[in-house]
């Protein structure tokens, strides 16, 4: 008996050590060093200075930074509620396909998940530059004037994070979608409901989990957007992130950086707890970045 | 009969077209001789001889293919092991084991990527090839794991236990059922991490040293100066080889789903 | 040194329940033994207890004079056939059949001989290179049996290995079990929650309750004489009368009284005194059911009562009378003659229940937490009508209806 429980021990601890002495060292130690190194002084080097302060934390008043904030909230929160509104319906329309049609539609969302990032941001500052054809063909509408610029402003981050985000949301929400019994929104459509109806108070109610998933997988990495705003974005669209990047590489102060990563760490917190509090027990997967095709 | 609303329909094959109109005018403009891409200035091939000509370009896909391969191997090996004791093994550690495995899916990049710089920096390591792989297994292991775990949840364990009863030790039993039953899992795993390992910008960005370029950074660097019609065909080339890859992927696949059904 | 396999003061906890609670066992060799009882009795446990997947908390498992109750399951001569198979899905049937000879080192020509020898006993020859995922569910069950038979165990442990399978297949496999038994001679130990299986291929079995063995015998013994309330409603259907003994006539049998119902006649063979409080168990098979009154022996019992329900089921007709105010009981009668020449037993008609003396059996009154267990879920529409009806109008009359 006990012979047996030592050596289950030892297995188990072979087993996890690998990966948990990796994450604990690479992952959760870095985390904490954020909080720790906020509270150092900058070096003009660009390295971490002798000794502690609270100047850092002081500069944190900056009054760049509210409205930073702020933009970045709003990007965010923006970018998941149109993105959960062209999610939802699409996954609901997926489920109810043909198998045929339903493999090819997936399939077609999943295509981007292997394409580059960096390239499906770059195709769209081509599509929205001065001199793309996003821009001609609207002028040519006489919808736009032709000294509007349409990349470089907080609309054309909006855009592309929701381009970049809808995959995320419509797998998970198509998870939900299939596993539910649409016999239940005829039963709604029998009883008197409408379509809309139907689909608002059975279908909607019916995936909810699936929807708070949904919603937590493109929430948080919107809030941690950096690459887009810097891309499409310019000056006046930069989000926390342009701003920790902006300390860390131009400004060399990486103590100011690791700052503004706590907030960000903070702000990022507050929806997962909002959602977990919420939605006790409810099952939230991991965040498939690729599914596999 | 209940008639169906064409709404959802529309939506849908209108979103599919979002997202590939961007692609394909991409891909359409890399065979654009006009340098802005405003107009059709004529057909070329113009940018594919440059590209080709870029050594850097071929410097950063070395290192990225370099960072790839080790940072897969290693994930693959470190993930399945967390897998089979996150599976097999339930209470206080294993749930502090999962906590650490899922933070990585759920961070912004940015966060690891900050976080990684300031622990190297503290610690005085120096930037390069070594801190781009450590940073790439941090969160590659993640998504093997989960893989794995996934293929773990659906394998009944009874086959274990019979392959215990017809003599097999805990090695043989590893080897000869464990594994080869899991493998699905783990190839999917392992595609998924070298995937992200050579897409990966922002964590590469923060850790990578002067001289560890890899081709996501290169690509933002192009972008950053603005040479376009290049990016165009970086891109274009980039595509053709996921599309492929993912085609061979798929004929793999139905073949083997209909060599078992 | 006379037992072969013996299970000593075995007891195993999971948490706070006992799975299997002090259980005791000899099992014989060559013999084909069966371990019954409602889900979560402890068969299972005490399964894995032998094939080493588990191991006691107290007690020792003996086999062939050796302590095997600490031996890891790759050591034990005891294999097992597993509740889904658990065939190994990467290989083929031919594979999974060597697996365990591969794993000894043998030979590859005597591998091959082996192989084919239990592929010919099991005639599934023309599948050998099929996946599991190819071949159907007894395909499956005979290769987990091969796979598990050419190591020449000394006990086949089979853990509910019909239950995968509809009602015909099962049949047919029990046939051939009993067919593989009786060519390689092996101890077979055989898990189940039917009792229907387990009577048919047993030569003797063990029923089990809350962690405890009920009655060990052979499926005659358990049918006919049930030691306990639960053996005899969980084997085979019975009628349960809740009475009291009111007069022991002399060593041989007694009175008991029933609320509202005259007096029956039970043959008392535990000599139980006057005053005890007993289930009065009857098969519906023991009793006679006529329209006219019988013209009986002393010993018989005679009931007057009215059809409330009946059954046409082919080979027999099931009845439900309803005797007294409340009682009501359940009688099957073999159609041994043309039926259809019979003038026929109707609804509503008022008819005569009899039953000899001998065939009643007294037993303790069994425990309420097992009313559950010996429910089973009614499988018709018909069925849970009959089986709402039933409870709707019986008091304490548990009648238990396993398909039979």
């Amino acid at each position: 008996m006990g012979k047996k429980s030592i050596r289950n021990l030892w297995a188990e601890g072979s087993l996890t050590t690998p990966s948990f002495a990796w994450l604990f060292i690479f992952l959760l130690l870095p985390m904490l060093i954020i909080l720790a190194i906020a509270l150092k002084p900058a070096d003009p080097t660009g390295g971490i200075g002798q000794g502690w302060t609270l100047k850092t934390l002081m500069s944190l008043r900056n009054p760049n930074y509210p409205e930073v904030i702020f933009r970045t909230l709003w990007l965010s929160v923006t970018t998941t509620a149109i993105t959960l509104a062209l999610a939802t319906p699409i996954a609901y329309y997926i489920a109810r396909s043909t198998p045929w049609k339903r493999d090819l539609v997936l399939f077609l969302t999943v295509i981007p998940f292997w394409t580059s990032f960096l390239i499906r941001i770059f195709a769209w500052k081509v599509v929205l530059h001065p001199d793309g054809l996003l821009k001609q063909a609207l002028v040519w509408c006489h919808l736009i004037s032709p000294d509007t610029l349409l990349l470089y402003r907080p609309e054309a981050v909006l855009l592309v994070m929701v381009y970049t985000e809808l995959p995320f949301a419509i797998l998970p929400l198509y998870a939900a979608a299939e596993k539910f019994d649409f016999s239940l929104v005829e039963a709604a459509m029998d009883l008197g409901a409408g379509r809309l109806r139907a689909f608002l108070s059975v279908f909607v109610p019916g995936i909810w989990n699936g929807l708070v998933s949904a919603c937590l997988m493109v929430l948080i990495p919107c809030i941690g957007s950096y690459v887009i705003p810097d891309v499409v974005g310019g000056k006046g669209a930069a989000m926390l992130g342009n701003v920790i990047a902006q300390r860390t590489f131009t400004d060399r102060n990486l103590p100011a950086a690791s700052a503004l990563a706590a907030v960000l760490t903070i702000v990022m917190l507050l929806p997962l707890f909002y959602f977990l509090r919420r939605n006790k027990g409810g099952d939230e997967g991991p965040r498939p970045a690729k599914e596999v095709v | 009969m209940i008639k169906k609303s064409k709404v959802p329909g529309v939506l849908t094959w209108g979103t599919l077209l979002f997202f590939y109109l961007p692609i394909f005018l991409l891909i359409l403009n890399s065979f654009n001789n006009s340098r802005t891409g405003g107009g059709w200035g004529g057909f070329t091939f113009q940018w594919y001889v440059k590209l080709f000509q870029t050594r850097e370009i071929w410097h950063a896909l070395q290192n990225t293919l370099i960072v790839a391969f080790v940072s897969t191997l290693a994930s693959i090996v470190i993930g399945t092991t967390a897998a089979i004791a996150l599976h097999r093994y339930k209470g206080r550690l294993q749930n502090m084991h999962y906590f650490l495995v899922y933070t990585p899916l759920v961070v912004p990049e940015i966060l690891l990527g900050i976080s990684l710089l300031l622990f190297f920096v503290a610690l005085k390591v120096e930037l390069g090839i070594g801190t781009v792989i450590i940073a790439h297994i941090t969160f590659c292991l993640s998504y093997v794991t989960m893989a794995v775990l996934s293929r773990l949840q659906d394998f009944d364990m009874a086959i274990l236990e019979a392959a215990r009863d017809l003599g097999a030790n805990t090695w043989t039993m590893t080897w000869q059922v464990l594994i080869p039953n899991i493998l699905p899992g783990i190839v999917a795993g392992g595609l998924l991490a070298f995937t992200l390992s050579v897409d990966d910008f922002v964590i590469s960005f923060f850790v990578a040293g002067p001289g560890a370029t890899t081709l996501p950074i290169h690509i933002y660097s192009m972008i950053r100066r603005g040479s376009m019609p290049l990016i165009n065909a970086l891109s274009t080339v980039l595509l053709a080889v996921t599309f492929l890859a993912i085609l061979i992927y798929q004929i793999i696949n139905r073949r083997k789903a209909g060599a078992t059904s | 040194m006379e037992e072969f396999l013996w299970f000593k003061d075995i007891t195993k906890q999971f948490g706070s329940t006992k799975a299997v609670d002090n259980v005791s066992l000899s099992i014989r060799k060559g013999e084909i033994f069966s371990l019954l009882g409602p889900s979560g009795c402890g068969k299972t446990t005490l399964l894995r207890m032998l094939a080493g997947f588990e191991s006691p908390d107290k007690g020792k498992i003996i086999l062939d004079g050796q302590d095997i109750t600490d031996l890891a399951p790759n050591k034990r001569r005891v294999n097992t056939v597993f509740q889904n198979y658990a065939l190994f899905p990467h290989m083929t049937v031919w594979e999974n059949i060597a697996f365990g000879l591969k794993l000894l080192k043998r030979p590859k020509d005597e591998i091959k001989r082996e192989v084919d020898r239990m592929l010919n006993m099991i005639q599934m020859q023309d599948h050998a290179y099929k996946k599991p995922s190819q071949i159907s569910g007894g395909q499956k069950q005979r290769t987990a049996i091969a796979r598990a038979l050419i190591l020449k165990p000394s006990v086949l442990l089979l853990d509910e290995p019909l239950a995968a399978l509809d009602l015909k297949l099962r049949q047919r496999m029990l046939l051939e079990l009993s067919l593989i038994h009786d060519e390689v001679g092996v101890t077979f130990i055989y898990v189940t929650h039917d009792q229907g299986e387990a009577m048919s291929i047993s030569d003797r079995i063990a029923v089990m309750n809350n962690g405890r063995i009920e009655q060990i015998g052979t499926p005659a013994e358990v049918y006919e004489a049930p030691k306990s309330s639960f053996v005899a409603a969980f084997i085979g259907d019975t009628n349960f009368f809740d009475g009291k003994i009111s007069e022991v006539l002399d060593d041989e049998y007694c009175r008991i009284t029933v609320p509202d119902l005259p007096p029956m006649l039970c043959f008392n063979d535990k000599k139980l005194a006057k005053g005890e409080l007993v289930h009065l168990s009857i098969r519906p098979e023991k009793f006679q059911i006529s329209l006219d009154e019988p013209k009986l022996g002393p010993k018989y019992n005679v009931l007057p009562g009215v059809v409330e329900d009946v059954v046409y089921q082919g080979d027999h007709t099931r009845f439900w009378v309803e005797v007294g105010d409340d009682w009501r009981i359940s009688i099957s009668r073999q159609h041994t003659r043309f039926v259809l020449d019979e003038k026929p037993i109707q609804w509503k008609d008022k008819v005569y229940v009899s039953w000899f003396a001998d065939d009643g059996f007294m037993l303790e009154r069994y425990r309420e937490e097992d009313e559950d267990l010996l429910q089973t879920p009614p499988q018709t529409v018909g069925e849970v009508e009959e089986a709402q009806d039933r409870d709707s109008s019986t008091q304490d009359l548990a009648v238990n209806e396993t398909g039979d």
